[in-house]
This record gives structure tokens, C-alpha cells and sequence, in this order.
């Protein structure tokens, strides 16, 4: 439609009206297109004819007012939520009586698996890129956890599945639960806030995010970009258990350890304490075993020592006793029974041994000894 | 001495232990002061598994309970 100017001299002037009308027409003649974000402020209402919301950019948050025919809306069956992340086709349109600018929605698609997919692909890449997957920030789980914190959704199984094994393997374990959202859009940041405060609770040792089986889509959150940076941050270390074996979202690989099921989890977080006890009286076995065994040596090389101990009188006797022999020989050869044996005499007189003629006179009596027997005699004369 | 270990450092210790003793390199007051160590490790573990209750707390509950004079 053609929108006259009124002519003010060689001004052209529009009225308001058919200004936007102009600028309407125009835009209708844009092309229809598809734009990616995610829906926030979903209004709807019974009487209305549309339904209004705001499309996200998740990257720096730029908004665009979207409409959509109510009926048209109604057709899709879309369980249309804030936070989810969809695909909207439409054009853009003014909404000529308030001069407000929007994207009139011909349809809308939740993301599709194919992109989807691409984008956990992405994100994985780029957060593999930071180290946040690397194996030298896992850390060990501990042996003996004061507390553990378990993380689950609200269905029964897979906290039963936890708690049952738990309480098999090891009854004494204290578990500290908290239930939150694990699918649809308020999932993610449900998570992240549950997995903080969980952390955060007094004598937590280890945590256990984990969820049962799901469908592709219920177990997005799990690969949410948020969820993942949480999982690596969490001041704990994280053992998930999401979905079955063959699902491997994106916070498994952040997380410092993965079980397949909740079982399995169960068995990463608490010792089984029948193999504890063994394995305790096993160490305190040898422990007796090798003091016993230093005990032994000890009193072995005191015994040994005892015995060459008591054997050292008599080899003291026998030494002293050889060394008395040599003596008694250089004394016996010193002896004058030698001398006399060789056909020497001995003279006393007066109880002296006589050593000189001038110390006697004739007549005096001296006795003499022989090698065998003594005589006594008197002195004759003296020769000097 | 031994209070304030936790299960798993008593039991490490413990471990080191036999292993200073296996190793034949202790003397004998030292396998005596060792070998009373150990004992008192064993015990200590022995004693946290005894003593442990197992308790299971609902986070969502206390939480509920405590915002609830509020609302």
C-alpha cells in the first residue's frame, strides 16, 4: 500500500500511521528466516490471540519480542518452557499501532537431535581445549567418606539403587541427599545450585550426581555447558552416574570419576567393610608378625652373645693356665736342682749358703746338699 | 596422638609401619616404639568402624525447613 505524504511547501510529512505502515510493508518484504535462542518470558493466556515471548541469544543475551498465532501455536503440540533452546521461523513485523518492533513466529522447533548434537560437539572441544577434561585434574576418590553427598532427580530409582548398595557395602556410611531437577530447561541451573550447596554442607568427602535413564533430550542438562563448569569446580571430588553405559555426557568427562549406574557409583564411593575389616586384620597380622620377627632377632643375637658370655671363663682359665706351664718351665730351668743334678753341691754353714773359703775355719760344721740327699761335715783345712 | 586421624591416614600409617618393619631396618627400640604405634593405629580404625552410625539426611528437607517461619 502506497503511503501519501502531506505536502507542507517542498516538505513531505507522514503521519505517524502511515509511517509505520510504510516501515510494516516494508519489512514484510523481508525474507522469512530461522534464529536460534532460547525462550524466555512465555506469555499465554486463554483469551488471547497470541502468544508472546522473548527470544534469548545465549551468547550476550540481545532479546527479540516474538508472537505467534495462538492457533498456529496450538498446532505444534510444542511443550513450549523457558530456558529451552529452540529454532523459531518467521519475519520481521511492526506492530503498526504501538510502533513496536517483532518476529512474527510462523513456526518454532525445539532444537533438533542433528544440532544438538553439533553443538555439544562444539562445546566439548572448546572445553577439552581448557583442560577442563584432562586426567591430571581428577582426583582420587577418598577411601573412607565422612559424608557423601548424592545429587538425584525425584525419580525413586536411581536414589534407591544408590542407597541400597550403600548400605550393603559398607551400613555405616553417612549419605546426605538432595533431590532436584534433572530434565527439562530449569534442569541446568537447578543443578548447579544443588551441586554447590551440596558441597558446601559440613564433613562432604566426595559427591555423586546421578540420574537414571532417559531419553537423548532428558539427559541434556547433563552436557550443559553450566552443569560441566560446575562439576570440574565443585570443591569435592564428583563421581557422576547419568543415563545408561553408553550415554557419555559432557559432565562425565569433567567429573573425577564415572560409574555406569548408580550401583557402580555406590561401589567408587564407599569400601566394601567386610573386605575393610579383612583387610585391616590383615595389616595388624603382619604388623604382630614383623615385630614378632624383630623381636626374635633381637633376642637370637642376645642369646648368641649370652653364650660366647659364659664360654669365656674357662678360656680364660686355659690361657692363664698355658701361660702358667711356660712359666713353670723357665722356672724349673732356673732352678739350682738342675745345677746340683749335673754334679754341683750346695754348703751351708750357720743356715748360709757358703759362697766363700775365708768365711770358715777348721773344725766348723757345714752341711751339704746333694742332687739327692745331704750329709754334714766338718771342715779339715782351707785353701784360700 | 592418634585422635585426630582420619580412617584412611591411621591406616596408611599403619601400612608404613609393617613396611619399616618388613624391612628389617628398624632397631629394636624402635620395633618396640613401631610395634606400639601400630597397635594403637589398629585400633583407632577398628574403632571408627565399630563406632559408625550410618545416617541419611535429606539436604531438600532441612532446607525446606529451614525457610519455612519465613514464608
Amino acid at each position: 500500500m502506497k503511503v501519501e505524504p502531506l505536502v507542507y511547501g517542498d516538505r513531505k510529512v507522514y503521519s505517524v500511521s502511515g509511517f509505520n505502515r510504510g516501515v510494516s510493508s516494508w519489512l514484510e518484504r523481508l525474507p522469512t528466516v530461522w534464529i536460534e535462542g532460547e525462550v524466555t518470558e512465555l506469555r499465554r493466556q486463554e483469551g488471547w490471540q497470541s502468544i508472546f515471548f522473548t527470544l534469548k541469544d545465549t551468547g550476550d543475551g540481545a532479546c527479540l519480542p516474538v508472537s505467534m498465532a495462538r492457533a498456529r501455536f496450538d498446532a505444534l503440540r510444542l511443550e513450549l518452557m523457558d530456558g529451552m533452546t529452540v529454532h523459531v521461523f518467521g519475519r520481521p513485523e511492526l506492530y503498526e499501532s504501538r510502533g513496536t518492533f517483532r518476529l512474527r513466529a510462523l513456526t518454532i522447533e525445539a532444537l533438533g537431535l542433528g544440532a544438538i548434537l553439533a553443538g555439544i560437539e562444539r562445546l566439548k572441544r572448546a572445553l577439552a581445549a581448557e583442560g577442563l577434561f584432562a586426567p591430571e585434574r581428577k582426583r582420587p576418590l577418598p577411601l573412607f567418606p565422612r559424608r557423601i553427598a548424592l545429587l538425584t532427580g525425584n525419580e525413586a530409582a536411581a536414589k534407591r539403587d544408590f542407597l541400597t548398595a550403600v548400605a550393603a557395602r559398607f551400613p555405616a556410611a553417612n549419605v546426605l541427599v538432595a533431590e532436584t531437577y534433572v530434565q527439562g530447561p530449569q534442569a541446568s541451573a537447578a543443578i548447579v545450585s544443588a551441586l554447590t550447596a551440596l558441597a558446601q554442607e559440613p564433613d562432604v568427602d566426595v559427591l555423586v550426581l546421578t540420574r537414571g535413564g532417559g531419553s537423548f533430550e532428558d539427559l541434556l542438562p547433563f552436557s550443559d555447558e553450566r552443569v560441566v563448569r560446575a562439576v570440574a569446580a565443585c570443591t569435592v571430588p564428583v563421581v557422576t552416574a547419568v543415563g545408561h553405559e553408553q550415554d557419555t555426557p559432557l559432565c562425565d568427562l569433567a567429573a573425577d570419576a564415572r560409574a555406569s549406574t548408580p550401583t557402580a557409583a555406590a561401589r567408587l564411593v564407599v569400601p566394601d567393610e567386610r573386605e575393610l575389616r579383612e583387610r585391616l586384620d590383615r595389616l595388624h597380622l603382619a604388623l604382630e608378625r614383623e615385630a614378632q620377627r624383630v623381636f626374635e632377632r633381637a633376642r637370637e643375637r642376645i642369646l648368641a652373645d649370652g653364650e660366647r658370655l659364659g664360654r669365656a671363663p674357662a678360656l680364660l682359665l686355659e690361657r692363664k693356665r698355658g701361660a702358667l706351664d711356660t712359666s713353670a718351665g723357665r722356672l724349673r730351668a732356673l732352678s739350682p736342682r738342675a745345677t746340683l743334678a749335673r754334679g754341683y753341691a750346695i754348703v751351708r754353714a750357720s743356715g748360709g749358703i757358703v759362697r766363700e773359703a775365708a768365711s770358715l775355719a777348721p773344725g766348723k760344721r757345714v752341711d751339704v746338699e746333694l742332687a739327692e740327699g745331704a750329709f754334714g761335715a766338718r771342715v779339715e783345712d782351707l785353701a784360700p | 596422638m592418634t585422635e585426630d586421624l582420619s580412617f584412611e591416614e591411621a591406616r596408611k600409617e599403619l601400612e608404613r609401619i609393617v613396611a619399616q618393619l618388613e624391612s628389617g631396618e628398624a632397631s629394636l627400640e624402635n620395633a618396640v616404639a613401631l610395634w606400639e604405634r601400630g597397635e594403637g593405629l589398629y585400633r583407632l580404625c577398628l574403632g571408627k568402624l565399630d563406632s559408625a552410625q550410618g545416617k541419611i539426611e535429606e539436604l531438600g528437607a532441612r532446607a525446606r525447613a529451614a525457610k519455612a517461619p519465613q514464608s
